[in-house]
């Protein structure tokens, strides 16, 4: 992505375009910014389907730690309709996690809803005003253009959105053969707080620090938004572990320490979870039919219940039973 | 309930039934055609009406594609074997999990040859085989319960 953008950059001084080039310079780092907050950009970048093949949702990749979500959905949508799917993440809105910079500062949500093929979210013409105001100050987004049914959203403060709302436009059958009257799934991660792991391998400054090896602290170092530790082996070797700032320190200068001890606590108070519950599309004509079926089956019922308090007034009077 | 037959006691056949707790059928509300003629069909009818219900309102979901190589998330096997899925994967030594398995099936069969050990049908009268049979009933529920959880509340379900 930044390689593209440098090339971008070349090319455009090369056509002696300085002041687009710059200006092309600043979309891209204000770009980049961007995606260094959105994090569901980093599934997006490196995922085609967000849902592996073993079913789990690819946020876990990062977000290590489980904690529980909820997924309400209506039980039947008819075609061609606005619905809401309500994702909710609870937590302890008093709960502070470790910020990018090592600072303690409150928790981000974000979710993504991989709705049936076929489902989209609904254009903003369609959205009644009741439904604007709950989907109030949340982006939600397509996941990439192959998968117009995935909707992503997030990160969002927390304490305003425990309860994310996606405003849904269910697909008409009539017109989209690919989708049918039945009962479809529909499968949900959401998280809150930051991740352990970076998409490029590294751990984050939001998870705990281990020694690699038994050996000896000869020295502990703090630089700007980096503790080094230096830890001596047994045999003499140094090794040196780098712990970005934000978890707290457990160990000292000059203690010595055993394979996997931990170094940090373990900061992080987030975590992700991922729920399924599923959908019918439902048919207006079945419905109706459904229910001119149940009239004439009560007609029926009452009719041979009424025939049969005739024919016992019969059979009394005759006496032959 | 107005047509009702009353029994002829002069009947000595049917004295001789009644003797045996047998010959219920002879009195009562005829069978045909006030219940076969009239009141199946109502019942019938009941059934069909739930039935097609259901298949319209709930329709049964249609599954993920199999894939071989991927393993899902979440191993569970049909609602039935939840609890001796349970006890298999809660008991560390697999052979003792896999005979606590057979056990189900082994415990069954001898039902009919330990049943007459106490003469009574009444449920009431017979304590020890009501107390095993009801054990067994909360127990199987509770860990079929269990299996729907994470291992660690695989027996607890987290309530202590």
């Amino acid at each position: 992505m930044i390689n593209l953008f440098l090339l971008k950059y070349k090319t455009a001084f090369s056509t002696f375009l300085k002041p687009f080039a710059y200006l092309s310079l600043i979309l891209s780092v204000c770009f980049y910014s961007i995606q260094a907050q959105a994090f569901p950009v980093f599934a997006q970048q490196a995922y085609e389907n967000p849902r592996e093949a073993t079913g789990r949702i690819v946020c876990a990749n990062c977000h290590l730690a489980q904690k529980p979500v909820e997924i309400e959905v209506p039980q039947a949508v008819l075609p061609d309709t606005v619905f809401e799917a309500v994702v909710e993440v609870p937590y302890d809105l008093s709960l502070q996690q470790v910020t990018g910079n090592g600072t303690k500062g409150p928790l981000n949500v974000g979710a993504v809803v991989i709705l049936p093929e076929g489902f989209t979210l609904a254009p903003k013409d369609r959205i009644s005003s009741e439904l604007k105001e709950k989907t109030k100050g949340l982006i939600i987004t397509p996941y990439n253009e192959a998968n117009p049914n995935i909707l992503v959203v997030g990160p969002v403060p927390g304490k305003d959105h425990q309860k994310l709302v996606f405003p849904v436009l269910s697909p008409n059958p009539a017109e989209n053969k690919n989708v049918h009257f039945i009962k479809y799934p529909v499968y949900v991660g959401a998280n809150r707080g930051r991740g352990q792991v970076n998409p490029t391998g590294e751990k984050s400054n939001n998870t705990v620090y281990t020694s690699p090896i038994d050996g000896q602290i000869v020295k502990l170092e703090k630089s700007d938004n980096v503790t080094s530790f230096s830890i001596k082996s047994k045999t003499g070797d140094i090794i040196t572990v780098k712990v970005p700032f934000g978890p707290d320190i457990l160990v000292k200068e000059g203690q010595t320490l055993v394979a996997d001890q931990q170094l940090t606590n373990d900061p992080n108070v987030g975590g992700f979870g991922q729920v399924e519950t599923e959908i019918v599309l439902q048919s207006p004509a079945r419905v109706k039919g459904l229910i001119a079926f149940f009239f004439t089956v009560i007609l029926a019922q009452i009719l041979l219940v009424l025939k049969k308090k005739q024919f016992e007034k019969v059979q009394l009077a005759e006496m032959n039973f | 309930m107005s047509v009702l037959k009353k029994p002829d006691l002069t009947d000595p056949k049917l004295r001789a039934k009644l003797a045996k707790g047998m010959g219920h059928n002879y009195y009562g509300e005829p069978a045909w055609p006030n219940d076969l003629l009239y009141i199946f069909p109502v019942v019938i009818l009941g059934t069909l009406a739930c039935v097609i219900g259901l298949s319209v309102l709930a329709p049964s979901p249609i599954g993920e594609k199999a894939d071989p190589f991927a393993t899902p998330l979440e191993i569970l096997p049909e609602w039935y074997f939840f609890p001796t899925f349970n006890l298999l994967r809660v008991i560390p030594n697999k052979l003792l999990g896999v005979l606590s398995m057979a056990a189900v099936p082994v415990g069954l069969i001898t039902v009919p040859f330990i049943e007459s050990v106490n003469k009574f049908q009444n449920p009431f009268r017979r304590p020890v085989a009501m107390t095993v049979f009801v054990f067994s009933v909360v127990f199987a529920i509770w860990l079929g319960i269990g299996a729907t959880m994470p291992i660690n509340k695989a027996l607890t379900l987290g309530l202590f």
